[in-house]
């Protein structure tokens, strides 16, 4: 389980919270759903629970299995299992994909990943998100699409295969077979891993006709002010969130 | 590319000399040491691409004179450093159209990385006496950059890993070198 406890959150060398009091739990198999105003903290706590170190968390706690992650660099929650598909992931050139892949797979495995195997292993999962198998010898993310980018970090979270899985607007700049395509793949993975989670972040419920949540919930001034259902993605929708009666 | 030069030198003090007559490349691979290099574009349309690969261990400077003698000759430069220690590293980085060389490109992009708290200066320097040329620079000095090495690290590669896959792009910047040919500075790399 993913929990969240009472956290407050700064940037970092500044005494104003962005996060104030954020409590959530995130149990396995579960999907969750976080979505707000823009500027209320959404990214914000993704960042925090992967360790960025842009953020201060000056109150509260986050565990994986019951086990506080404060304390453990970004690596090591990785290693925990967390995963975060970023809203526009970072352009790194002249590190290959394969060789960022490798080095990731081989962190995590403690064993050195044989090329071929790797390349040959590689090529049905490309397939899967629909990239083009040269993509893997090219610059970590350079020169990409916006929508590469997206299946690019699907691609390698079915490598990686994460347990608590934190999409952050995976939704944003993809046309509708591209976000069809990651959706299907993020659903195939869900079927084959039962105890992985998903805690997704996004500002529109289109992307929740293909990712069923069991919670969604409203966060606004740093904390969460409602939960419910996927009906209250859809009020979100048609009403806005100025109309949204939360709670105070 | 019709010519494709390799250099590599260690612990030396070294002056290099080139008259560029035909589209060349040279890749420059150096370790702790102090270089200085003219080099003469001496044919038109010729095109230099120079590739200045440089890990530094303790007070160094590279000096670079590109000179464009004439015309429509085109040269880029790319210069990489890593200051491991708590030294200096300098680098004077010239280049230089005269009068009489019309339709130049001329471009430079330097940038040194400082492992430790070591002093490092880049001059970039474009003498450029004729109006009808193309010339741009750029330098750089500081660490990598925090989001790279976060976003390397999200994916459960360790702060050193990480640094590493930075480095080796950092100075093995062309996907054309010829590994086997560098092998010497690879290991060096491997120690930083």
């Amino acid at each position: 389980m993913l929990e969240i406890k009472n956290i407050n959150c700064s940037i970092t060398d500044s005494d104003l919270n962005i996060l104030k009091g954020l409590s959530l739990k995130i149990k396995e198999g579960e999907t969750h759903v976080i979505m707000g105003p823009n500027g209320t903290g959404k990214s914000t706590l993704a960042k925090a629970i992967m360790g960025h170190y842009k953020y201060n968390i000056n109150k509260g706690d986050i565990l994986i299995d019951k086990e506080s992650i404060l304390n453990l660099s970004v690596d090591e929650r990785a290693k925990k299992g967390l995963f975060l598909c970023m809203q526009d992931p970072t352009v790194i050139e002249g590190v290959s994909n394969s060789e960022f892949l490798r080095t990731a797979l081989s962190s995590k495995t403690g064993e050195k990943v044989n090329l071929y195997s790797f390349i040959t292993d590689m090529e049905q999962s490309m397939k899967d998100v629909e990239l083009d198998s040269s993509m893997l010898h090219r610059s970590l993310n350079m020169g990409f699409s916006g929508g590469e980018k997206k299946k690019n970090e699907i691609l390698q979270l079915k490598v990686l295969k994460p347990k608590y899985i934190i999409l952050d607007e995976i939704d944003s700049g993809l046309d509708v077979d591209s976000l069809r395509i990651v959706c299907d793949n993020i659903n195939n993975y869900m079927k084959e891993n039962k105890e992985a989670s998903l805690l997704i972040i996004t500002h529109y419920p289109r992307i929740l006709e293909y990712l069923k949540p069991d919670y969604v919930h409203i966060l606004k001034d740093g904390k969460i002010r409602k939960s419910g259902d996927i009906s209250l993605a859809l009020e979100v929708e048609k009403e806005g969130y100025t109309s949204i009666n939360v709670m105070s | 590319m019709n010519k494709i030069l390799y250099v590599i030198d260690d612990n030396s003090n070294n002056n290099y000399k080139y008259e560029i007559t035909e589209d060349t490349i040279i890749y420059h691979f150096s370790i702790n040491s102090s270089n200085n290099v003219e080099i003469n574009l001496v044919n038109e349309n010729v095109n230099l691409y120079y590739y200045y690969n440089n890990i530094n261990y303790d007070d160094n400077e590279f000096k670079i004179d590109v000179k464009h003698k004439v015309g429509n000759t085109h040269s880029e430069l790319y210069n990489h450093g890593v200051n491991v220690k708590n030294n200096k590293l300098t680098y004077y980085v010239n280049g230089i159209v005269p009068k009489e060389s019309a339709k130049c490109i001329c471009n430079q992009e330097n940038q040194i990385i400082n492992i430790n708290d070591g002093k490092s200066t880049i001059c970039p320097n474009l003498l450029i006496d004729n109006y009808d040329v193309d010339s741009n620079h750029g330098a750089y000095i500081g660490r990598f950059s925090e989001e790279k090495i976060f976003y390397l690290m999200s994916r459960g590669i360790n702060r050193e890993d990480a640094t590493k896959l930075l480095l080796n792009s950092y100075l093995i910047n062309s996907d054309s070198i010829d590994l086997n040919k560098i092998d010497k500075f690879i290991k060096e790399i491997e120690k930083i």
